[in-house]
């Protein structure tokens, strides 16, 4: 590639690229790349505004609430840790027995002990956190996964990558980029580029920000814990995810824009196609982009338990690849369509009438 | 001489089943060459195959010597104005010819610099600035012009470019046109009315039907149309005022008010003074709208040279 070359496909990526990013269509692919983001923020909210009621009606010091032993006196535990933040009783009647229950809660700022009394003895004894930051990161690997690269990702590369030709044919500027002196397989790199910058700061910026969120109001130590051991390395890992997902989509969806009147139904035969991949035989899995992509988070979401039996005996996911090899294949995969796109931006022509 | 020439050679191109020419040659030497054709006659096909924008089903094209399948070199010496009213409605013209020059590989500078002369070329200075949303038909018309002119190219192809243009600034376009001209460059422009091209044109080819209905015997044919007066409709605020002027004119016959007393019928022997005689009233006020010919002598004209209707 000469500079003169580059410097055109680049000129022309920066100029789609900004009409991407402002784009009134693009609203709604901010949306889908903030949804988790505002999923998890929600629930940090939620958590802060659990903590601050509690809070507000007494903490304990953690010390204070291990030292409860079995079989104390109500009595005794409430003379010692004080006033419960919360505190309920109840009549219990089972077959003979006849019981006056009091449950009663404290609070040391981040677990929640959970005490209950039967006619004034201790009966039993639990203790949960407020936020668990094991299952959040369990529960994001799945949103991520199942809603942010199979449908978000997905969706948004569709929107603004079929624009890219498909859009520019149906609003009829397609022309001016044709009238540039500029060979198809730049102009078709260039708009690449656009796509790619675009999607992949908004994805990219998206999975950051929602993994960020996800941490939002868990207890400092653990966080702190979790940043030194495992933190950079999964931000890290969500966000090139998102992009290679980027990547992989956005050759394809620019491809289908060249090749194909509408995009509607080769993108429904995709999302089947990419969905149903650990259930296709461990050859057809390789042709796909999630099957790459998955392959780079850094937490296996836990298999669904509701699957059908019969799902259950089909689904067999090919061993995961290794990172080196899930990016290597991926850039393959994107290599060869965009190979056959650059074939057919070389017969592309414009044919505004009938559409 | 071929190296300067645009060479249609047996071109065919089809849309499915249906025909957009059929078995064109041409050899199209420098200066002004008019495309004359009614609608649908594959005006605007031809002019998007020189350009690229297309490719033949059949024969070759060579524009100066390259193939439109070598946009990279084609583009650098072809500028061409479409007939789709599509800038991109969100930038401003300036932004538009300028972000185009740049993929020229041209510096910022440099593509602001010729933007600027670009729009200045075609009237649009003050507009520059402008989102081209707001801009009449005219004014796109024009922006698409200024697209075309902007990098200096040695081809102009300029598909209904009078169309929508006020009678001052077609004037000064056609004045641009024939200094394109004089510098040897090709300016191929379309229209469907042939009195609007055919006094400014070197070379006149008629189209009909996706084919080449008549090309270089057009001279002969223009004399014998210069014989019989034309009529032409003008629109003008004060009317009146223009109709007595022009009945001046010794080669205006006739001249007729219409009834809201903004309208004008012309019979002229002459187009070429009666179009200079316009536009020099045209440049002392009076509010004229709109010049159109009357088509009733195109379609004489196709008749006497396809032997039958434009369809
Ligand atoms: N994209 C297209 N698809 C199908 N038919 C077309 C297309 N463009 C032009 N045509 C047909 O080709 C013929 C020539 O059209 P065109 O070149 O646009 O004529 P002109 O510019 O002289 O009006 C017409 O019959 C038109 O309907
Ligand atoms: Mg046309």
């Amino acid at each position: 590639m000469t500079p003169l070359r580059l410097r055109q496909a680049l000129t022309l990526a920066w100029l789609e690229a900004r009409r991407a990013f402002l784009s009134r269509r693009s609203f709604w692919v901010y949306l889908l790349a903030l949804f988790p983001a505002f999923v998890f923020f929600m629930h940090g909210i939620s958590v802060k505004i659990q903590r601050d009621r509690l809070s507000s009606r007494g903490v304990i010091s953690a010390a204070l609430m291990d030292s409860v032993r079995e079989s104390e006196t109500e009595a005794a535990v409430i003379a010692r840790l004080g006033k419960p933040v919360n505190d309920f009783a109840f009549d219990r009647r089972a077959k003979q027995d006849r019981a006056l229950v009091r449950r009663v809660n404290y609070f040391d700022g981040s677990r929640i002990l959970v005490l209950t009394f039967a006619n004034g003895v201790l009966e039993s004894k639990r203790v949960r956190t407020l936020v668990n930051l094991e299952e959040d990161r369990a529960v994001f690997a799945m949103v991520f996964q199942n809603f942010y690269l199979r449908l978000a990702v997905f969706f948004g590369c569709l929107g603004i990558f079929v624009n890219l030709f498909r859009g520019k044919m149906m609003d009829k500027t397609l022309h001016f980029w044709l009238l540039a002196p500029m060979r198809r397989e730049v102009l078709l790199g260039g708009k690449y580029l656009a796509g790619l910058l675009a999607a992949s700061l908004i994805f990219g910026l998206g999975a950051l920000l929602s993994f960020r969120l996800m941490l939002w109001e868990k207890p400092p130590a653990e966080l702190a814990l979790f940043w030194q051991q495992h933190g950079p390395a999964h931000a890290f890992a969500y966000t090139a995810a998102a992009v290679l997902a980027c990547v992989g989509y956005g050759s394809v969806f620019l491809a289908t824009g060249l090749l194909l009147r509408n995009p509607i139904i080769p993108a429904a035969v995709l999302l089947l196609w990419e969905g149903a991949n650990p259930f296709l035989p461990s050859m057809l899995q390789k042709l796909s982009v999630i099957y790459y992509v998955q392959a780079l988070c850094p937490v296996a979401p836990p298999p669904d338990p509701n699957m059908p039996a019969i799902m259950q005996f089909l689904f067999s996911p090919a061993n995961p690849p290794s990172r080196l090899l899930a990016v290597t294949g991926l850039l393959l995969v994107t290599a060869l369509v965009l190979w056959l796109a650059a074939r057919a931006v070389r017969k592309i022509e414009i044919n505004y009438s009938t559409d | 001489m071929n190296g300067a020439e645009v060479i249609l050679e047996d071109v065919s191109k089809f849309y499915g089943e249906v025909l957009g020419v059929n078995r064109v040659s041409l050899h199209i030497p420098p200066g002004i060459t008019s495309l004359v054709g009614p609608n649908g006659s594959g005006k605007t096909t031809l002019m998007n195959l020189m350009a690229g924008l297309i490719h033949p089903d059949r024969g070759s094209i060579r524009v100066r010597g390259i193939s439109p399948r070598d946009p990279e070199r084609l583009m650098r010496i072809t500028g061409y104005a479409t007939q789709y009213d599509a800038a991109p409605r969100s930038m401003t013209g300036f932004e538009f010819i300028s972000s185009l020059l740049a993929l020229h590989g041209h510096s910022r500078s440099r593509s602001a610099q010729l933007a600027v002369q670009a729009l200045e070329r075609v009237g649009l200075s003050d507009a520059a600035h402008r989102k081209v949303a707001g801009y009449s038909k005219g004014m796109r018309q024009r922006v698409r012009l200024a697209q075309a002119i902007a990098h200096d190219p040695e081809v102009l192809i300029l598909d209904e470019p009078l169309n929508g243009l006020d009678p001052l600034v077609r004037a000064e376009t056609i004045e641009m046109f024939r200094g394109e001209a004089a510098r040897g460059r090709h300016v191929i422009l379309s229209s469907h009315v042939l009195q609007e091209v055919d006094i400014i044109s070197d070379q006149v080819i008629l189209i009909a039907n996706g084919m080449i209905a008549a090309e270089g015997e057009i001279r002969s044919v223009r004399e014998e149309m210069h014989e019989h007066p034309s009529q032409f409709l003008v629109r003008a605020r004060e009317a009146s005022r223009v109709a007595s002027l022009l009945f001046l004119q010794d080669h205006v016959t006739e001249v007729r008010l219409s009834e809201d007393r903004q309208g004008l019928l012309v019979l002229t022997r002459s187009r070429e003074a009666f179009s200079q005689a316009l536009a020099s009233i045209a440049l002392d006020g009076y509010g004229i709208e709109s010049v159109a010919p009357v088509d009733e002598n195109v379609d004489a004209l196709y008749k006497y040279l396809i032997g039958g209707e434009p369809s």
